[in-house]
């Protein structure tokens, strides 16, 4: 339901895949493979050699330090930035509009999200079977869709579930006179195992 | 009351039962984190001349191009290590992860429900065919089969048919996506007082 790039996140761990695997087939490689480590050894401290002289063309002032070092520090600050972004990037997508409608050509009507949400919640509040109940507002695609979540208490039907909360769903369309598009995640958890399997409910079950 | 809008709820759908990778993301992201922080704190160590944490920049450096010439079992383990982690993650990355959840048709909304939420159901409606507690009705559900462990009460035979068919009847219910098929397996030996 939030819009987390999973492209992107599979992207990454690609990428550090792919390079953690050269790196460590490189060390492999160098360190086995006779024709390889014989390359190596002719031609690293050349590029060592290239590498360092490098560095001592750019020096920083008097300080015996160089410019190479400063450019490589800033690198890994760029990356560190950019790795903390894509963390804080995760999850996000709920919604405070339910619906905005430009109804008169002199106005809009807005109706918040908290309408929706409050009023399913309410009528799941009472409800035996659910152990907890969640609902919130995320937008996906430009569509607000409502997210139902619930956990029910153990041995409970699952459809029989479903079909009650649409029901909720279904009065809540007449309600606002839209059809909002929602999710219901049935879920049991561990305070389901938690819990005792019988109740007391309005519609009596047989055992 | 405007017609009910049709909705495609299918990229919602494909996310509620797969694995987004945030966590191994995330993980991955941290690891490469540290290892910057690392190399930035002795690159500033070795610029402000003081002793570094674990060895200067420049060393690093020197080792790494003397690495044909040192001995092998400390880069060979390291490359091996390496390798494993790289594989786990392509692993990760490539397989779509598919989350403990199943679908249940609706006309309203669209429904995922957790395994586990299937597996104490058909426990339930098990134990009561086989004139048993639920506690001795262990159900495992995964993506296309359901397993009903059931131990009989001692002296109170169960009878295999019919806890099939409670669990077939409730399956058929259900109308799980992906399907599940149902095997049922009863103990043996029976509880007493169960």
């Amino acid at each position: 339901m939030n819009n987390t790039n999973r492209a992107l996140n599979r992207a990454l761990i690609l990428v550090v895949g792919l390079l953690t695997l050269l790196a460590g087939a490189a060390l492999v490689a160098i360190t086995t493979l006779p024709v390889i480590r014989a390359d190596y050894r002719a031609s690293a401290p050349r590029v060592h050699g290239e590498l360092t002289g490098w560095f001592k063309t750019i020096p920083l002032a008097e300080t015996g330090t160089s410019w190479g070092w400063i450019l490589i520090l800033a690198a890994l600050v760029l990356i560190v930035v950019l790795l903390l972004i894509f963390i804080f990037r995760q999850g996000h997508g709920h919604d405070d509009t339910l619906l905005r409608e430009d109804t008169t050509p002199g106005g809009a009507t807005v109706i918040d999200s908290d309408v929706a949400e409050q009023a399913i919640q309410h009528d799941l509040d009472g409800r035996p079977e659910l152990l907890a109940s969640h609902v919130s507002t995320y937008r996906v695609r430009r569509t607000a869709v409502l997210k139902v979540s619930v956990t029910c208490r153990r041995g409970e039907s699952p459809r029989q579930l479903a079909e009650q909360i649409e029901n909720t769903l279904t009065a809540l369309d007449t309600l606002l006179g839209r059809h909002i598009p929602a999710l219901i995640q049935i879920s049991g958890g561990f305070r389901a195992r938690l819990s005792r399997r019988t109740r007391v409910a309005r519609t009596a079950h047989a055992r | 009351m405007s017609a009910p809008a049709p909705y495609s709820y299918r990229r919602i759908l494909r996310r509620e039962t797969h694995s987004s990778r945030a966590v191994l993301a995330i993980a991955v992201a941290v690891a490469v984190i540290l290892l910057c922080l690392y190399s930035g704190a002795e690159i500033i160590l070795m610029m402000l001349g003081q002793r570094a944490l674990l060895a200067a920049p420049q060393d690093m450096l020197t080792s790494l191009s003397t690495l044909a010439s040192t001995p092998i079992a400390v880069p060979v383990t390291t490359g091996i290590l390496l390798m494993v982690v790289a594989i786990l993650l392509l692993i990760g990355a490539f397989t779509p992860g598919r989350r403990a959840r199943h679908q249940i048709p609706s006309t309203r909304a669209a429904v995922v429900v957790d395994n586990e939420v299937i597996a104490s159901a058909l426990a339930r409606n098990a134990a009561r065919a086989g004139n048993t507690h639920p506690d001795n009705t262990v159900v495992s559900v995964s993506a296309r089969h359901a397993i009903v462990h059931l131990t009989p009460t001692s002296g109170t035979p169960a009878r295999r048919d019919a806890i099939e068919d409670a669990v077939q009847e409730q399956l058929a219910a259900y109308e799980l996506y992906p399907p599940v098929r149902a095997s049922v397996v009863i103990n043996a030996q029976g509880k007493v007082g169960a």
